[in-house]
């Protein structure tokens, strides 16, 4: 068994690498001072994985939801179910489905060891039957219909869904009523066998905790790989959106929108140096110390809800702005006019240092919470990266790879504007 | 036993600094919290926070601010309205990274705690009032606030319910203010609001972090030096019992139903039985495992969730729940079945040991971020000492069940809410 420690002496933290003989990957950062542990156990399969690949390389299409649903179900067991079970150490227990991955976890100040065995034991024994999927599709609808009455969830699915022709990125994360209706225990099965392979898997966990007490638990419950990880089919997108306008009416006080531009990417994944400089031409860009930020409250086109993100994962990456607007075309206008004039005055060497700086102090904070880290450690190795790249990065990234990006970032002929109205 | 231990300082009378040092921790935490009975101008005092921390006297504009605060590594800055019990609380605190990790020798946390003070203490106004530019962006910023506390759902409902409740007693008010009393606001009525929370509210300056609180003391004392207190009582009323049960339902086009059903807890003062009714709320609705949670969710699918949610400081238990409309009398007959099991008898010790167990462990976890342990110690600005989460602990460790079960008996049914599906959620256009 390979331990390797990675370490980082600006932030004083490090964390081990085991390569599990079951084929898992195992991430363990050990937090001195803490009194709590987190764990997550997490399989690269989220909504995004609406196929499954054959043995002749094809690959078979499976109903949307189906990933989020399978979450729900493996807390059941014959016996006793999951949250039963950890109700018994104490820990707190939960799991989310993403769009590039599922995660098992819990958190917990004693008995880990004790509850680190639940998790491994209930996420390896599946237990699926048709009475149990028919029982937890009146649950799923109802999450469902609880997230058609959420504007901000609304307003970025229709957004990707005008954005994007095949990126499985606009398909809603639980699925339909109707896509979860053809959900089988059959086909649960059959996605558990693909995709819940252990070298599909990684284990990651946080905290008050030793490499030694969590290799002990997973020495005794890991079973052995008997597949491999899965890979993903890159199906590259046009660069053309499908329309640019959306509208949609809610229940709502205001107009809610969210502008989005459409990244003409060739590779699936975007690097860590474009990330950070993603980051930091949005922050120069719209930021609360910016100049267009200020434009936008002072014209009213925006309030306190106001905010952006670089939205990126499998072959999909997009900039995206949004908020409450009494006039969202307005202020998609004058977005876009910000662009323009940023990239072509460029950014300057004093707003960049500022905006660095920043991105130096939140990448800090970062390092805080075990929950945090824990999930950022399953991503580090979903993305084949480590830990501590983006912190290593943000020192040496410089102000013209920053601004060469500028000129990519934004697609002035593919974007979408999202806009949910007031009913 | 804990490991950090709270230094509690009194710097005038009712104003009260909290630090706890700890060196765990990447980040610095400092929170400037007033309270003032919920009621009188509760729109102009609901502004205050926002308005004081969009600009100061030294950083005239946002931007500006910002900018300062983008040098100070991204330290974050946010403001707060709430109400704790029947007191509105208004919040102002800075987040930032811990001095070790500073580029420079400059302390940030020093840094950070005088530019939240020069926020809180050195407004930028003019002629004992608040200039009309920043009061005419604050106005619209709050009222539209207040506006979209109907974009959620589930919060809407239990707000409606929490009003309805409530009426005729202040707790029934919203602490944001109401949208026409913001709307005639004024900046000298916004200046007399400040002069007067500076001057009467409880006020508590919380820290978390490695930084030595006594320079951050002695920049509290400075500021309030020159300040004439005269600090006000707060004081929350508590109704054991309602008498009658209420039912109110509103219509909306939206695709599922809320259900939200309020009761009194038999509470007669804030430490009247709290820790019973704690545990009895759990195990009620408060996890995975709870009695809600089996029957509502797991057994009868009736929704995603089901939970119950305890508010010590006025002695209400709220249940709230998403169905789809039509099922609204099953599902409230199944929650008031729970309760009514609970009261029986119908609970176990295992159910009893593992709320316990759930509860010390999250009580546990206090100490492991700045923002929990602010948010612990800030949250008891009105009570006269401080209880640690360990002593909590204790005190939930010593509750035996037949106390559980008294306390269930004592849960009367006081308003039921429903926020009506009209059927017409979907209207897709384009």
């Amino acid at each position: 068994m390979k331990i390797e420690e990675i370490k980082n002496e600006k932030l004083q933290e490090s964390y081990f690498k085991v390569n599990h003989p079951s084929g898992l990957t195992i991430l363990v950062m050990p937090k001195v001072g803490y009194a709590s542990a987190y764990a997550v156990f997490a399989t690269k399969y989220g909504s995004i994985d609406n196929k499954i690949p054959q043995a002749d390389g094809t690959y078979k299409l499976i109903p949307e939801g189906t990933a989020h649903f399978l979450e729900h179900k493996l807390f059941e067991s014959e016996e006793l179910d999951a949250f039963a079970r950890f109700a018994q150490t104490g820990a707190s227990a939960n799991a989310y489905t993403g769009f590039d991955r599922t995660g098992y976890l819990f958190s917990c100040t004693d008995n880990f060891s004790q509850s680190l065995e639940i998790l491994l034991d209930f996420v390896q024994k599946p237990y699926f039957t048709q009475e149990t999927v028919e029982k937890e599709q009146g649950i799923i609808g109802q999450e469902i219909r609880m997230y058609k009455d959420i504007a901000g969830w609304a307003v970025l699915f229709n957004m990707l869904q005008a954005m994007y022709h095949h990126n499985p990125v606009r398909i809603d994360i639980a699925g339909t009523q109707e896509s979860i209706a053809e959900i089988t225990a059959d086909l649960l099965y059959e996605c558990y066998n693909t995709f819940y392979d252990l070298k599909n898997m990684v284990l990651a966990v946080s905290g008050k905790v030793s490499v030694e007490e969590v290799l002990e638990v997973a020495d005794a419950q890991l079973k052995s790989s008997k597949g491999q990880a899965v890979e993903r089919e890159f199906v590259p997108e046009p660069t053309e959106v499908l329309k640019d306008y959306v509208e949609k009416k809610l229940e709502v006080s205001a107009p809610q929108f969210l502008l989005g531009f459409k990244q003409n990417v060739k590779t699936p994944m975007r690097s860590t140096q474009e990330r950070l400089a993603a980051a930091i031409i949005l922050d120069i860009l719209a930021g609360r110390a910016s100049p267009l930020y200020k434009r936008l409250l002072e014209a009213e086109l925006i309030n306190s809800a106001f905010s952006f993100e670089y939205f990126e994962g499998f072959g999909y990456a997009c900039p995206i702005f949004g908020g409450e607007s009494r006039d969202p075309k307005a202020a998609a206008e004058e977005i876009k006019a910000e662009i323009r004039n940023l990239r072509s005055k460029k950014i300057d060497e004093a707003s960049f240092e500022r905006a660095k700086r920043k991105l130096y102090g939140r990448l800090v904070m970062m390092y805080n919470d075990v929950d945090g880290l824990a999930n950022e450690l399953a991503s580090s190795f979903f993305e084949n990266n480590g830990l501590f790249d983006s912190f290593e990065a943000c020192e040496s990234i410089e102000l013209g790879s920053v601004n060469d990006l500028l000129d990519d970032l934004f697609a002035e002929d593919a974007f979408v504007l999202s806009v949910i109205k007031p009913a | 036993m804990e490991k950090y231990k709270a230094r509690v300082e009194s710097i005038a009378p009712g104003v009260r600094f909290c630090a706890v040092k700890a060196d765990t921790f990447k980040t610095a935490r400092l929170n400037f919290t007033m309270a003032m009975p919920l009621e009188g101008d509760i729109a102009a005092r609901a502004l205050l926070p926002f308005l004081l921390h969009r600009s100061g006297r030294k950083y005239p504009d946002f931007s500006q601010l910002n900018a300062r605060l983008a040098e100070l590594y991204g330290a974050a800055l946010s403001a707060g309205v709430s109400k704790l019990g029947e007191a509105q609380i208004m919040s102002l605190t800075i987040n930032a990274i811990d001095d070790r990790f500073a580029l420079d020798d400059e302390s940030v946390a020093l840094n950070c705690a005088r530019l939240l003070l020069d926020l809180v203490f050195d407004p930028n106004v003019r002629d004992g009032s608040f200039l009309p530019e920043d009061m005419k962006r604050e106005k619209r910023l709050l009222s539209e606030k207040i506006d979209s506390e109907k974009n959620n759902k589930q919060l809407y409902a239990l707000r409606r319910c929490e009003s309805l409740m409530c009426q005729g007693e202040s707790y029934g008010l919203n602490p944001l203010g109401e949208k026409r009393e913001v709307e005639s606001l004024d900046g000298e009525r916004v200046f007399k609001a400040w002069q007067e929370s500076l001057k009467k509210a409880k006020i508590q300056i919380t820290m978390a972090g490695s930084t030595d609180s006594d320079l951050v003391l002695q920049t509290l004392k400075d500021a309030f030096a020159n300040l004439e207190r005269e600090d006000v009582d707060i004081k929350t009323n508590f109704i054991k019992a309602p008498e009658k049960e209420e039912y109110f339902s509103e219509e909306m086009a939206v695709e599922q139903g809320k259900l939200v059903l309020g009761f009194r807890a038999g509470m007669a003062h804030e430490d009247d039985n709290r820790e019973a009714i704690m545990l009895m709320t759990y195990l009620y609705g408060g996890s995975p495992h709870s009695k809600l949670f089996l029957n509502v969710r797991e057994k009868m699918s009736l929704s995603y969730y089901c939970s119950s949610n305890f508010v010590k400081a006025k002695g209400l238990i709220f249940v709230q729940s998403g169905i789809d409309t039509d099922k609204e009398e099953a599902a409230t007959r199944a929650i008031l079945a729970q309760l009514e099991e609970i009261k029986k008898g119908q609970v176990s010790q295992e159910e009893l040991h593992t709320s316990k167990l759930s509860i010390a462990d999250s009580l546990r976890a206090v100490e492991d971020s700045p923002e929990n342990i602010v948010t612990w110690y800030g949250g008891q600005l009105l009570r006269p000492s401080f209880t640690t989460p360990f002593e909590e602990i204790e005190k939930i460790e010593k509750i035996e069940l037949e106390q559980v079960v008294e306390a269930a008996k004592k849960v009367r049914l006081d308003t039921v809410f429903m926020l009506k599906g009209s059927g017409e959620g979907e209207t897709d256009e384009n």
